[in-house]
This record gives C-alpha cells, structure tokens and sequence, in this order.
C-alpha cells in the first residue's frame, strides 16, 4: 500500500493490568476504537504509551497484536526508539518482519552529539529496513538535540524511505524550516504534528499531527482536521482553543491524566507505570469536572 | 481605552550620526515607513536601540515623532526598563506626548517571579492610562516568559491591559495565552512580534510589530493582508521570503539591520556602542543572504 500520512493519527496508550504488565485483550479494543472512530493511521508505541516502561519482549508482543488488530483498514508505524540502539535496530527488524507499515523514530536519546551523528544513524537505521521511515524531532525533551532543514534535506536525497517528521517543537520557525526545506525535495513528505496543533501547522503545510486526545475525543480531533483542510478557520480556532485546553490538561506527567480521563469516557485503560504517577480519584474527578465544562461527555462517545 | 487596534505596526531604527540621535534622519526613517504601508509605528523597540538610548533621548525621540508624523498613523511606544519607576516615568511621559499605546517586556537584568511582572505591569499601565501590550520574548530575556495566569490577573486588574505581543514563536503559548485572556476580555489582542505570521494568524493574532519592514516593506504588507485575509496556502510563499530574511537577520539583529538599511539606500549610520557594525567579511555573507531573496528585487531603495 502507498503510504499516506495525513489528518489525525492515533498513537494509543498501552493498557495496564493492575501488576502493570500489558493489558492485551484491552489494548486490542482500544486500537480497534482508534480505527472506528475516525484515525487516518495508528503509530505506536510513542512516549504517552509509555515506551520507556515496558520490556524489549513486551514492545514486539505488543506490536504484532496491534498490527493484527488493525489488519490492514489504516497504515500502522511502530516507534523503536530505545535507549540502546541495540534495541532499536531490533526492534525495526521486527516492525518489519510483522508487517508494520513503517517505522518511526526519535533522535537517540540522553546523549549530546553533533548534527552529523544525527545523520549518521537516521542513514544506518533508516537503510537497515526495507519500510517508510518517520523522524521524530522533540527538542525540547532531548536538551536542544534537534534537526535542522539542512540534515532533512540531507536525509531526504540520502533515504528514498524517509516519508515524513514527527515535529513537537510546536514552534513556528522550526517548523517551517524543516518544512521548506523538505517539501521542493519530496513533494508527499509529511509534516506531522507531535499533538493536535493543526491550526498553526496545517496552515504552514503541514500534514496532520500525532494526537494526545484521541482516545478521549475523537469527534473533536476529527472535525477540527477538517476545518483545517476545508479552510474553515474560525470553527477551526473554536476547535483549537478547546483541544488545547485538553492538551494542557493532559501534558504534566503524560499519560497519566491522559489513562485517567479515559475511566471518565467509560473505557478504562489501568493505571501508569511507574515512576509516572497513576491519577488519583481528586485527580479524575478533576479532569471530570474539564471534561463537563468543555461539553466532552455529551459530544464524544462513551465506552467501548 | 482598550480600542486601541494594533494592526500592522512597523518598528523603525534609530539613526545615529557621529554617536548623537540624528532627529532630521529620523525624519525620514518615518516618512519611509508611512509610505511604505505602516498602519502604526512602534519606537523605539529594541531594534531601534532603545536599550542604548538615555531616558531624556527616549523622550525626545517620542516627542520628535508625533510632532513629524501629526497623526498620519499612531505611535506606539516602547517603555521597557529594569526598574519599575523608571518604565513608569517613561509611560506617564508617553501620555503626554500623545502616544497611542505602550509597549513593555519584562525588566531588564532581573528575573522577577511572575507576581512582580504583573506589579511592574500593571504600574506602568496605570502611569500610562494608554493600552498597554505587554511583550514576551523569553529567549531575549534570560527565558522569562509572562505566563498565561500573569495575562489574567493583568486583564482583571488593569482596564489598561490590552494585548500581548509574542516573539516565542511557541504555539502551546500561544493559543494558552488567547484562550485564557479572551475568556476575560474578548477583545484581547495578539499581536505576532515576528514575521511568522501564518501561525499567529490562524490561532487568532490580528496584529504584527515588524522590524523586517525596514529593509521589505512591501513583503511583509503582503504577508500581513494575506493572513488577515486568511489566504494561507496563499501566504506560504511570501511566508517563505520572510523567512529567509528573518534568518539572515537574526544573529546579527539590529547590528545586520543598519547594515541592510544601508544596502538597500537608506543609510541611518552604525549601532550605538557597545554594539559594532559587521565587519567586511560578515557583511558579505548578509547582503548575499539578502539578495538571495528574490522578494528584495521588487522592494523600495532609497527614501523614496
């Protein structure tokens, strides 16, 4: 299938059982909710599923259930970015091996390097697979490691894989270096959004975004993608102001207001692994109260 | 007090001669910027050196140009300061003149807790009684951003409190800042303080404080009227254009600008001390990046 990255992606949490170990036969509904309710393509694991918590062996069991799940009805990327690259490079062989779309990955981890070290791996990784592959730029969490337009131009004329850039600066100069840079190069490449900002994205170009809300609010996040695409643009501020204000509800320690909210939604998900906090009953009552004021629970569906 | 409509406001540099303000070239620094498109001026931003200028040459520079401009277009001016009585003096000054509306970032050199941002602010509004807009530039202020909560109690404190003018580029703050204040006030006012407008715009800004106007004024009016229009996929060339100058700028920046107003026939001298003009060599890089833009072709030379 011809890879199409566009609107609003899902990037699904990971379900936990009590023990916190994976959650699969909740993972499974939750992944097939994301499909039927509106997501142009899954990604996952991304940091909100808690990457960084679970097993090498947890990561690949979880991701051959999540490409079953979606069996082909949207494209589906597995995120192999780990601290190891050792682990990466499996993982990517794996993402492959059971069937994934692409794959997607952040710039390593923890240490400082120059631009050309950036390169060097995007080439070794993105040449050791024979899938669509997506960067993932997040400055502000890697301590200012971050791309350039120049190294993605690099990339685009070193990689015919390299389709497209998960970009969570949500900074508009950033964005629209890289963005310009890329476009002359690789007409289809896409910009993505690392959440829902698709006012000030879609506006410079860009393709869609990763999304935070989704398991929450689809409705919102769908129609708000389409204002963008149709020209809309006051309804689609209305939309923005109010996804936004979900963002900011959801970002400290996410994901786990994030799991939180979804017990309000009627589709538990567990608890957060550790060292993330799990949401208090304060906390989801709280984030129940954000939810009414917002209109949420009467606008988007409830359970599974 | 507050319908005050910020509009497209250019930001002037001030012309030295032999190290003193050269008053009759700033007379025709303003005549440019009126014919070139300026809905409004604001001087003397930083661009206009008003960190190098005494408090008494501030004064006199505000004075000179409402008595040259005689209500062609409103003047805004500049107040910022590190002490608070001095910014405040600098306001109530600036309503004598006959100033339209002030402008203020956060003091200079410290690094106040956002309580006494909202003190400074809200003396130099009432010293004022003006429309105040409040300037956050983070990466020019030893990372001290006005935070959201700031923008609220600002708003329920001061009729003054008119806007905010953004330089982060950061469209989480961004769309924060416009949501929370609108809530307050719906007519709040977000004025982009860089030529990134095509994201301002479509969170909602309705205004752009320009230094770029200076060397292209024609562009940046483009790019102003097609983002207001909300034309964006329109903007994005012109936006592009933009960029390249805001690039080639931004190191060097006002230092780059006297050059660049040089080039383009519009000699206002050298920075002030302890800034220097580029040497030979940077100065071959900048004009080439500036001539680089093909905009510059069909931009003004001279006074004219």
């Amino acid at each position: 299938m011809t890879l199409v990255l566009k609107g609003v992606m899902q990037s699904p949490v990971t379900p936990l059982k009590e023990d916190f170990s994976p959650d699969y036969e909740t993972f499974e509904k939750l992944v097939d909710f994301h499909v039927r309710t509106g997501a142009t393509a899954i990604s996952w694991p991304h940091h909100k599923a808690e990457s960084h918590n679970l097993t090498i062996a947890e990561r690949k069991a979880l991701a051959e259930v999540a490409i079953k799940t979606v069996a082909k009805r949207v494209p589906i990327s597995i995120h192999v970015s780990a601290l190891a690259l050792e682990d990466t490079y499996d993982l990517a062989h794996h993402a492959q091996k059971s069937g994934a779309d692409a794959i997607i990955a952040i710039t390593p981890y923890f240490w400082k390097y120059p631009p050309e070290a950036i390169h060097d791996y995007f080439v070794d990784l993105g040449t050791s697979i024979d899938l669509p592959l997506i960067a993932y730029n997040s400055p502000s969490y890697l301590d200012g490691i971050e791309f350039t337009g120049e190294l993605t131009a690099r990339l685009i004329q070193r990689l015919p894989n390299f389709v497209g850039m998960k970009e969570a600066s949500f900074n508009s100069e950033k964005f629209f270096e890289i963005i310009r840079a890329a476009l002359p190069l690789r007409p289809n490449f896409a910009m993505i959004a690392g959440v829902e900002y698709l006012l000030p994205s879609v506006s410079l170009g860009g393709a869609g975004s990763y999304s935070s809300g989704g398991a929450i609010c689809p409705n919102l996040c769908v129609e708000l993608y389409e204002c963008c695409a149709s020209g809309k643009w006051a309804r689609a501020r209305e939309l923005q102001y109010k996804l936004s204000q979900l963002w900011l509800l959801f970002r400290d320690q996410y994901p786990s207001s994030l799991k939180g909210g979804c017990v309000i939604m009627g589709r538990p998900v567990g608890p957060t692994s550790p060292p993330l906090p799990t949401a208090s009953p304060e906390r989801i009552k709280f984030i129940e109260q954000q939810l009414e004021a917002l209109g949420i629970l009467d606008s988007e569906p409830h359970g599974w | 007090m507050t319908d005050f409509k910020f509009g497209l406001v250019h930001a002037p540099v001030t012309p030295f001669v032999n190290g003193r303000v050269d008053l009759a070239g700033y007379g025709n620094v303003l005549d440019f910027h009126l014919a070139a498109g300026a809905e409004g001026l604001a001087l003397p931003m930083h661009v206009g050196e008003s960190v190098s200028l005494t408090v008494a040459e501030r004064e006199a520079l505000l004075e000179f140009a409402i008595k040259h401009v005689k209500g062609r277009a409103p003047i805004v001016t500049n107040v910022s300061e590190a002490g608070t009585a001095t910014a405040a003096s600098l306001a109530s000054h600036a309503a004598k003149a006959g100033a339209a509306a002030v402008i203020a970032t956060v003091p200079y050199y410290w690094t106040p807790p956002q309580h006494m941002l909202v003190e400074h602010f809200l003396a130099i509004g009432e010293a004022a009684k003006l429309p105040l807009f409040v300037l956050n530039s983070p990466a020019e202020m030893n990372e001290v951003e006005i935070a959201s909560q700031s923008v609220v109690d600002l708003l329920k404190r001061s009729t003054h409190m008119a806007g905010l003018i953004d330089l982060s580029l950061d469209w989480q703050y961004m769309i924060e800042v416009i949501t929370v204040a609108r809530s307050v006030r719906p007519n709040f006012q977000l004025v982009s303080g860089t030529e990134y407008m095509i994201s301002a715009a479509a969170v909602g800004a309705t205004g752009l404080l320009s230094p770029l106007a200076a060397i292209a004024p024609k562009l940046i009016g483009n790019l102003y009227a097609l983002c207001m229009a909300e034309k964006f996929t329109e903007a994005r060339p012109v936006q592009e254009q933009a960029a390249i100058l805001f690039r080639a700028l931004r190191d060097s920046g006002v230092v780059g600008f006297k050059t660049g107003m040089r080039a383009m026939g519009r000699d206002c001298g050298g920075p002030r001390p302890p800034l220097k003009s580029l040497n030979e060599a940077d100065t071959r890089v900048l004009l080439a990046e500036l001539s680089a833009a093909g905009a510059m072709n069909s931009e003004p030379r001279g006074w004219a």
